[in-house]
């Protein structure tokens, strides 16, 4: 008889498209104790499932939503859900987070996973209602904005409050760098949506009445007790419920942490004003991205009158806003919030969009792009107008829109001549708003991220060095962070790796990473864990299934033929900045960025050559098989 | 020495009772930018980043009469 799992609905969904046909699925209870769940279990199966080299756009891609032990309402933190796939955009490994309901209801209908395989002859989304599972028309809901199908998904169904995870125009049109939305969130990165429209599946919306029972129900009480303390306590939860992602906008400017003008600079000077602007004229309040959360960092922001006039929405995020400020070196915040607006209404990533719109914006002025394709517009780095018609053509993949609809790296390609160098991003990913000449451990971490240079992973190696934040890492070989000069670096490539291996486990655990921000430690996940599911997890535990699992996402990428050539950055984001308050700092170069790289090798147990995993550390990690 | 001091977001606080009302504070002659952080009372272990006179200083810097600083604290939101 199957053991019965404490702690997981112990089923995941696989659903196939082509047949409209679907199977529950029992998980393997010695699976989950290697993997967990999220990004881990993913990894898993993605990389036994998948065969090298497929088309991500075809359907022998899979979509895995995977939810973590810890999703849950009533865990800090636990309003999350992970989209794990092939990525269309980098061709490597692909996911992409979101907050909401999304993930909690997805357990609450009985299932850990969904896993979506093969493609719908015609556009369909999927209703999952505890084991009731729908294949329903979605023709009409085609071309219709994120809100216009949540709204007419929920009139459908009778039912204003299922949660509904769609992809938007973008998706549609196989757009790279399209998103897959929670209301005004989006699972951003990677081009999760375009993989979603390449299989006909507009939606899924999920509803449910199961609850999850806990092996120790009085030890997991204390142990929630103990994280809603933290996070009570915590002066980093304030201020994320005070100023949101946002607050960081003047502070990064100030620290160089401010990649601005496609990356020219990592300082503007224009931070402070900008938010100040933001500040008095556009929030309106703060908000929870799901039911509960004690931190609601989300901001309701709008522009109330003016061409760039936008309605209340929920968005108005650091990263978001930086890509449509700094990026494209924009002063006007009204345009920035009705882009950034726009890019969550067609399902596309606020970050990407605005890297792709700095770098076609660096190409015009240097004359790379025909003027065939621009049809009038003018490409100058600040025009505002800009912004809000370049959003609407990538995601329509109009004129120009259609080749920077596939990211920098693909649309480099496509302009030719020096193209290239003007496109920022590692392993195909633009470089999000946190720039490596500020910290040096961000440069690891942006080389070395498995999904390329992304805003949630690298983050660790920007708070460690430049905020001081050691997420309780110390015991594991962290030095104290007060110890340790931001610009050093010898020594990062090895903090890089002990911090990847803890700061992973948020998004396997199906949690958000805010909350380590905020003070919760891995000893404090492993307590709750363990009276959720029975075992007997410590910290030390937890921080192996981290390294595990990044380990796991390295080999889907050197299947897929990744290697230490691919773990490079951008020269931009070493070289001293062209202008700004850092222009004349020495010490913000990066001098030896391949000793750091070496380092960081040596310290995964990695072929330093190479750059792929050795058969003893594989060994090690039980993935040798 | 007279000094002005603007503090952003989670360090606002600090300045109550300690920042007069036109952000100046008085410190002793050759206080550094770290002394002036715990005259206000903010812990060791929160990462600042100062700005004096909007160029970025590091916290050994030592301060003189009629400068301005500006110190922020990174929430570390992405």
């Amino acid at each position: 008889m199957p053991e019965n799992i404490k702690g997981y609905t112990g089923k995941q969904l696989r659903i196939s498209l082509n047949d409209k046909s679907y199977k529950t699925e029992k998980i393997d209870t010695q699976v989950l104790k290697d993997y967990l769940g999220g990004v881990g279990y993913a990894a898993k199966i993605l990389y036994e499932e998948l065969n090298k080299g497929i088309d991500p756009l075809s359907p022998d891609n899979k979509i895995i939503f995977a939810t973590g032990p810890l999703t849950s309402y009533r865990v800090p933190g636990g309003g999350s859900i992970e989209i794990c796939f092939k990525s269309p955009l980098t061709k490597g490994w692909g996911e992409a987070r979101c907050g909401g309901n999304f993930g909690p209801d997805m357990k609450k209908a009985g299932y850990d996973f969904l896993i979506i395989e093969d493609k719908a002859t015609e556009p369909v989304y999927l209703l999952i209602d505890d084991n009731r599972i729908l294949f329903k028309d979605a023709s009409h809901l085609l071309r219709k904005t994120v809100s216009e199908k949540t709204r007419m998904i929920r009139e459908e169904l009778e039912d204003n409050d299922i949660s509904i995870m769609c992809i938007g125009i973008a998706g549609e049109n196989l757009v790279n760098i399209a998103t897959v939305m929670f209301e005004g969130r989006a699972a951003g990165r990677c081009g999760g949506g375009a993989v979603m429209g390449s299989k006909n599946l507009v939606a899924v919306a999920v509803k449910g009445s199961g609850k999850i029972v806990a092996e120790n129900p009085d030890d997991y009480n204390i142990a929630l007790k103990e994280l809603r303390n933290v996070v009570k306590n915590s002066e980093i939860a304030k201020g994320f419920r005070e100023f949101g992602t946002m607050g960081d906008m003047a502070g990064n400017d100030a620290a160089g942490d401010w990649p601005t003008k496609n990356w020219q600079a990592n300082n503007w000077g224009k931070g402070e004003e900008l938010f100040d602007y933001y500040s008095k004229h556009n929030f309106i309040k703060n908000e929870m991205c799901y039911k509960g959360c004690p931190i609601a960092c989300g901001r309701i922001a709008s522009v109330k009158e003016g061409k760039f006039k936008t309605p209340a929405h929920d968005g108005a995020e650091y990263e978001s806003l930086s890509a449509f400020t700094a990026f494209v070196f924009n002063k006007n915040m009204d345009a920035a919030i009705h882009s950034s607006y726009l890019c969550d209404e067609y399902g596309i990533d606020t970050i990407s969009a605005g890297a792709v719109i700095a770098f076609a914006m660096e190409c015009y002025e240097n004359g790379l792009i025909s003027k065939k394709y621009i049809e009038g517009l003018d490409l100058s780095w600040g025009n505002a107008d800009l912004l809000p018609v370049l959003v609407e053509k990538i995601s329509k993949r109009e004129g120009i829109g259609d080749i920077l609809a596939d990211g920098v790296l693909k649309a480099a390609k496509k302009i030719g001549k020096k193209a290239e160098k003007f496109a920022i991003h590692c392993k195909g990913l633009e470089g999000p708003a946190h720039d490596s000449r500020s910290g040096k451990a961000l440069a690891v971490t942006y080389g070395t991220a498995n999904r390329g240079m992304c805003h949630i992973h690298p983050l660790e190696g920007m708070a460690y060095d430049s905020g001081k934040f050691d997420f309780g890492m110390i015991p594991y070989g962290v030095p104290d962070p007060n110890t340790v000069d931001r610009w050093d670096e010898k020594g990062k490539g090895k903090i890089v790796k002990i911090l990847q291996d803890g700061l992973i486990m948020p998004d396997v655990l199906g949690v958000c990473k805010f909350f380590m921000y905020a003070g919760v430690t891995l000893e404090q996940y492993a307590r709750l864990l363990s009276s959720f599911t029975g075992w007997n997890l410590e910290g030390k535990d937890l921080v192996r299934i981290g390294e595990r699992t990044n380990n796991l996402q390295r080999l889907f990428n050197t299947r897929e033929g990744f290697s230490k050539k691919d773990d490079s950055i951008p020269d931009r984001a070493k070289q001293r900045p062209l202008f700004g308050a850092y222009q004349d700092e020495d010490r913000c170069i990066i001098k030896n960025y391949e000793g750091m790289l070496k380092e960081y090798y040596e310290a995964r147990g990695w072929d330093t050559e190479t750059g792929i995993p050795t058969k003893e550390k594989l060994m090690e990690l039980e993935l040798d098989e | 020495m007279k000094i002005k001091v603007k503090l952003y977001t989670i360090l606002k606080k600090y300045s109550k009772g300690k920042v007069l009302e036109d952000n100046t504070i008085i410190l002793h002659e050759d206080t550094t930018l770290q002394g002036l952080s715990r005259s206000l009372s903010i812990p060791d272990n929160i990462g600042i980043i100062f700005l004096v006179n909007n160029s970025p200083q590091g916290k050994e810097f030592r301060l003189s009469e009629g400068e301005e600083v500006k110190m922020f604290s990174l929430i570390c939101g992405g």
